[in-house]
């Protein structure tokens, strides 16, 4: 019954931290692009808080760069469980154009915390990450949080 | 007492960390610290021919990155000593102010967002997603557009989709004023924003403020006035204010939208037959190049050997305008909500300004971090 009960509230009310590890701000913009009329993020109980310590959801945008090697693991650390990490772009997969030689940039983010959703795309288009967010988020999210510690 | 923001914060869109010093509710200065975001975009472009250089050069921002590849493309052409077909010229002036228009909508979103006033943080993105279609529709992409190359652009554009682009802009004209006149006439919105975050010309002077944010402290300077293509074809107002306030920064953006929205017509009724793009041999040189990015002025300057992109720099606005913030508006201000108000009215793009690292003498960590990658 409990368990029930905690699996609706995990799957209908879900806040999301979005983290910018060292991108060019593209698909941050796609993320609020989300907030508009037009795809209307929160109708599905989705709420963009960019709060680590409430957050269900951490979007990864950007390459790892120097000063988020240490940080991200902390604010990971901080996010509450049950946790679900998604990957927008290229830059978090594989580092994209950034990753060459004499750039400062460690990708990929998986490297650092566990990834379990990836978004391809430079950036990709707000319907896609809305589809993955959605595709992975709530079942996700309330099986994890049916698993025992 | 120091209150630490960010760089992960509920306030801010990109990673930045604020240091307020606070006593009791009010802020009395700030200090700002970057290097979140920095990749060393001009370190990976030297030794590149211009095809990949102009690839990177779309992602040192990606709000603004249309004017980059432009910038990037006609300090090249000044270094061969030529210009694009005045049909391309023309084209690029349409790209730029329909992305001027939703770099400028996003700004005045986010400063709304930052003053909690929902309702017109959500109408700024309806407004805007027309203008994203408009984009697409010219480009073919929505953010990073790919779309100019040295001597020209990529593709022509089918008199229906300046059809369509006329369509979408008079739409949002006619749909506009009513916003505006939103915040311009609100008194609540009135009480939060003016004679917040003073900056004066004086002091807009010494920080070296630029483009909108110069503008609405009364430094009237507009790139485009000097641009070629802008100066021999076009009519348009270089729109400034007197206040300097958080309320005329976002006042400013809101009338250089009108402004571009008027480019953008005499651009389609206007534009001329012919070639878009034409071969350019480049020589090896040196050049540099300045154009008005929608937060101000963005420079390139470049040296090759012909072939290879042998030295980059590059300048951005936002450099400027977030050192103007965090010493000359960010002091007595009466909240913490203010303050981060008046951050966000400057439109600060963290991943335009990341451009440099400074490495410690002493410590040398970074430098040992980079060999030990290396090896």
């Amino acid at each position: 019954m409990l368990d029930a009960l905690k699996d609706v509230i995990r799957k209908s009310s879900i806040h999301v931290c979005l983290i910018n590890t060292g991108g060019c701000n593209g698909c941050d913009i796609e993320v609020v692009a989300l907030l508009s009329p037009r795809y209307d993020l929160e109708q599905y109980g989705i709420y963009v808080h960019n709060n680590p310590r409430e957050a269900d959801v951490i979007l990864v945008t950007g390459a790892v760069t120097e000063q988020w090697r240490e940080k991200l693991q902390r604010i990971y650390s901080k996010a509450p469980e049950p946790k679900i990490v998604v990957a927008i772009g290229n830059c978090p997969l594989s580092g994209d154009v950034f990753n060459q030689e004499g750039s400062s940039v460690y990708a990929p983010v998986s490297d650092f915390i566990p990834v379990d959703a990836e978004i391809p795309g430079c950036p990709p288009r707000p319907s896609e990450i809305l589809a993955a967010i959605l595709g992975v988020g709530p079942d996700a999210i309330a099986a994890k949080g049916r698993q025992k510690p | 007492m120091i209150l630490p923001l960010g760089p992960i914060h509920p306030g801010l869109k990109e990673p930045i960390r604020l240091k307020l010093k606070t006593r009791g509710e009010k802020v009395l200065s700030a200090e700002i610290d970057y290097g979140y975001v920095h990749r060393g975009i001009e370190r990976v472009m030297e030794g590149k021919t211009w095809q990949k250089g102009i690839y990177l050069s779309e992602r040192v921002c990606g709000i603004c990155s249309y004017i980059h590849t432009q910038t990037f493309a006609e300090t090249f052409e000044k270094i061969a000593g030529e210009r694009a077909p005045i049909r391309a010229q023309f084209l690029r002036v349409l790209t730029n102010e329909l992305d001027r228009i939703q770099s400028h909508l996003i700004a005045n979103s986010t400063f709304f967002k930052a003053m909690e006033h929902e309702t017109l943080f959500v109408y700024m993105l309806h407004l805007r997603e027309p203008v994203m279609d408009a984009i697409e529709l010219l480009t073919g992409n929505r953010v990073n557009m790919g779309w100019n190359v040295v001597g020209g652009v990529k593709m022509d554009v089918n008199q229906s989709h300046l059809d369509s682009i006329m369509k979408i802009m008079m739409d949002l004209e006619s749909e506009y004023d009513k916003y505006v006149e939103m915040f311009e006439h609100g008194p609540l919105l009135g009480l939060r924003s003016r004679d917040v975050g003073k900056m004066t010309r004086d002091d807009a002077i010494k920080a070296r403020a630029v483009g909108p944010v110069g503008r609405a402290s009364g430094l009237k300077h507009d790139l485009r006035e000097k641009h070629h293509t802008y100066h021999d074809n076009f009519d348009f107002k270089v729109i400034w204010r007197k206040e300097g306030d958080n309320y005329a920064r976002t006042m400013n953006r809101f009338d250089e939208i009108t402004q571009s929205i008027r480019l953008i017509k005499q651009v389609i009724e206007n534009i001329p037959p012919g070639e878009v793009r034409k071969k350019i041999n480049i020589p090896a040189g040196y050049g540099d190049w300045r154009n008005e990015a929608p937060r101000g002025e963005v420079t390139y300057m470049i040296e090759t050997n012909g072939n290879l992109i042998n030295n980059v720099s590059i300048r951005t606005p936002s450099i400027m305008n977030i050192d103007a913030c965090a010493k000359y508006m960010l002091k007595d201000v009466a909240t913490v909500p203010d303050a981060l108000a008046t951050y966000a009215s400057v439109d600060p793009c963290i991943a335009c300004t990341e451009r440099s690292v400074i490495i410690d003498d002493e410590s040398q960590e970074l430098l040992e971090r980079q060999n030990k990658k290396e090896e």
